[in-house]
């Protein structure tokens, strides 16, 4: 359980190598609400739940459990940003901590990488999960300085809420955490044809067969262009990564013209809460990079003395 | 009589199965349950754009059909979970899918891609790398160049990441078949 307040933030691999203003935006707005987040040192790849686990599922729990003895060390939760590292690190941690028999098999394997031993004393938590249920859009009223007047289209992706029986948060066939949560920013959601479905990128497919997943993914495309919303918001940057290589692919290679801004939930929400659009990092992007939040100002006094 | 005789060779006997994989299957899901009922497939979202037909997976599986292993199908599943939750019998598919993957593995049956990813991880501690240009952007946008994670450390005294590549991950060897076509390729 640890400290109150501090986690160790767990970086992952394609947000601090792909998407690094995602970690800023991050930082930025845990800082700014209160909290102390920590470098997990020598953290590795979670390993991702896709491709890893599909090789060898036990040499995956023993490289997840690694990554959790450094938050145990630590003492304090783990905050992840990424469904992928959120699925494998919360599911394993979960799993040790019940399976006596697995855990001492992954601890005696776990000597080989040096001085580690999973004893099962910290919690797993996303971003997401933090933000809409801990926060809450009760507390980021207060901690907002601007609302932005946008329609984005939310994807939540598969492993924050799947397996729904492992993750416990929501129900994963009707989730609201997100959009209750983006609507005190001034973000409407709006609904579009299977908005619960995969980007497609997960499993290895991605690797495995860059086709098929583009297959996937431009049905994904079809229906959120139908809405036209303002952006795609995501809180996964392996979706996030597909929602920008995809678009970019489908216009290169099918005659596609999409120009969609990806953003992700820490993005959006250190925007609101003062970070410079410049931080914000759409320049870096493929995908709508001359877009603008702009917005309104909140006037603190005016509301008070409403 | 000879009828009968031929007959009776088509149907599996106790010497097809791999008893160690059937009994770790049993053992990690339900798939004696299985109704055929299809909510499986019908729930697919990468089933629909692709030759995955889950159903017809977990059928092969329970009639001790190993063909699966070889078969391509497997590796197309996005892990999106949606049988696994909507399935009536709580067979949970997705997991089964993954023990096959396992075995699959083992037997070599693994895309170049794949072993492409494996081989990062071993070499740098992540299944994807970080680059100059985003070395670069990282400065930019106020943090550390290099992230805190394995990467930066890999050449302290006693790294990890050497026992990382030593000890985990190990795929077996390319087979010979697909030697030959990369040769090939290359030329």
């Amino acid at each position: 359980m640890g400290k109150e307040n501090t986690f160790a933030f767990f970086l992952g691999c394609i947000m601090p190598n792909r998407y690094p203003q995602i970690e800023k935006a991050t930082k930025y707005i845990m800082e700014k609400l209160g909290y102390t987040l920590l470098d997990m040192e020598r953290a590795t790849c979670c390993p991702a739940p896709g491709v890893f686990r599909s090789f060898n599922k036990f040499d995956w729990m023993v490289a997840a459990a690694r990554n959790l003895c450094i938050a145990e060390r630590l003492d304090v939760d783990i905050l992840t940003v990424c469904n992928g590292c959120f699925g494998t690190l919360q599911e394993v941690n979960k799993h040790l901590k019940e399976n006596e028999e697995h855990r001492d098999k992954v601890n005696e394997k776990l000597k080989l990488l040096g001085d580690y031993e999973f004893k099962g004393t910290i919690n797993v938590r996303h971003i997401a999960e933090v933000l809409g249920y801990e926060v809450g859009p009760w507390g980021i009223e207060d901690a907002i300085i601007r609302k932005v007047n946008a329609r984005a289209a939310v994807h939540y992706g598969c492993h924050f809420l799947k397996p729904t029986r492992i993750r416990e948060i929501e129900s994963s066939e009707s989730p609201t955490i997100i959009e209750e949560f983006i609507e005190a920013l001034g973000v409407k959601s709006v609904r579009f044809k299977e908005q619960l479905t995969c980007c497609g990128a997960g499993g290895g497919v991605k690797a495995y067969d860059g086709n098929a997943s583009m297959t996937i993914f431009s049905e994904k495309m079809k229906n959120i262009d139908e809405v036209k919303p303002d952006f795609i918001l995501d809180i996964c940057p392996f979706c996030h990564l597909q929602f920008e290589t995809g678009q970019d692919y489908l216009n290169k290679n099918k005659g596609c013209n999409y120009d969609y801004p990806v953003i992700h939930l820490s993005q959006i929400t250190a925007y609101c809460m003062g970070m410079d659009q410049e931080f914000i990092g759409l320049q870096y992007q493929l995908m709508g990079r001359d877009y603008i939040f702009g917005g309104e100002e909140i006037k603190k006094g005016e509301e008070e003395a409403i | 009589m000879s009828d009968v005789e031929e007959t009776s060779r088509e149907f599996k006997t106790d010497d097809d199965f791999d008893k160690d994989f059937f009994k770790n299957i049993e053992r990690k899901s339900n798939i004696w349950a299985c109704i055929q009922c299809g909510t499986c497939t019908a729930s697919c979202e990468s089933g629909r754009w692709t030759a995955l037909k889950t159903r017809s997976i977990i059928r092969k599986v329970v009639l001790g059909d190993l063909s699966v292993l070889k078969d391509p199908d497997i590796w197309l599943c996005t892990t999106c979970y949606q049988c696994y939750e909507r399935c009536p019998r709580d067979v949970r598919p997705t997991d089964v899918i993954m023990e096959l993957r396992n075995y699959a593995t083992k037997l070599g049956n693994i895309s170049p891609n794949h072993r492409a990813v494996v081989g990062y991880l071993k070499s740098t501690g992540h299944a994807v790398p970080i680059n100059d240009a985003i070395k670069k952007q990282r400065a930019d946008l106020g943090l550390d160049e290099l992230p805190p994670t394995m990467y930066k450390f890999k050449d302290e005294k006693n790294s990890d990441l050497k026992k990382i590549e030593k000890e985990m991950f190990d795929l077996p060897p390319i087979k010979e078949e697909e030697k030959d076509i990369k040769e090939e390729e290359g030329e």
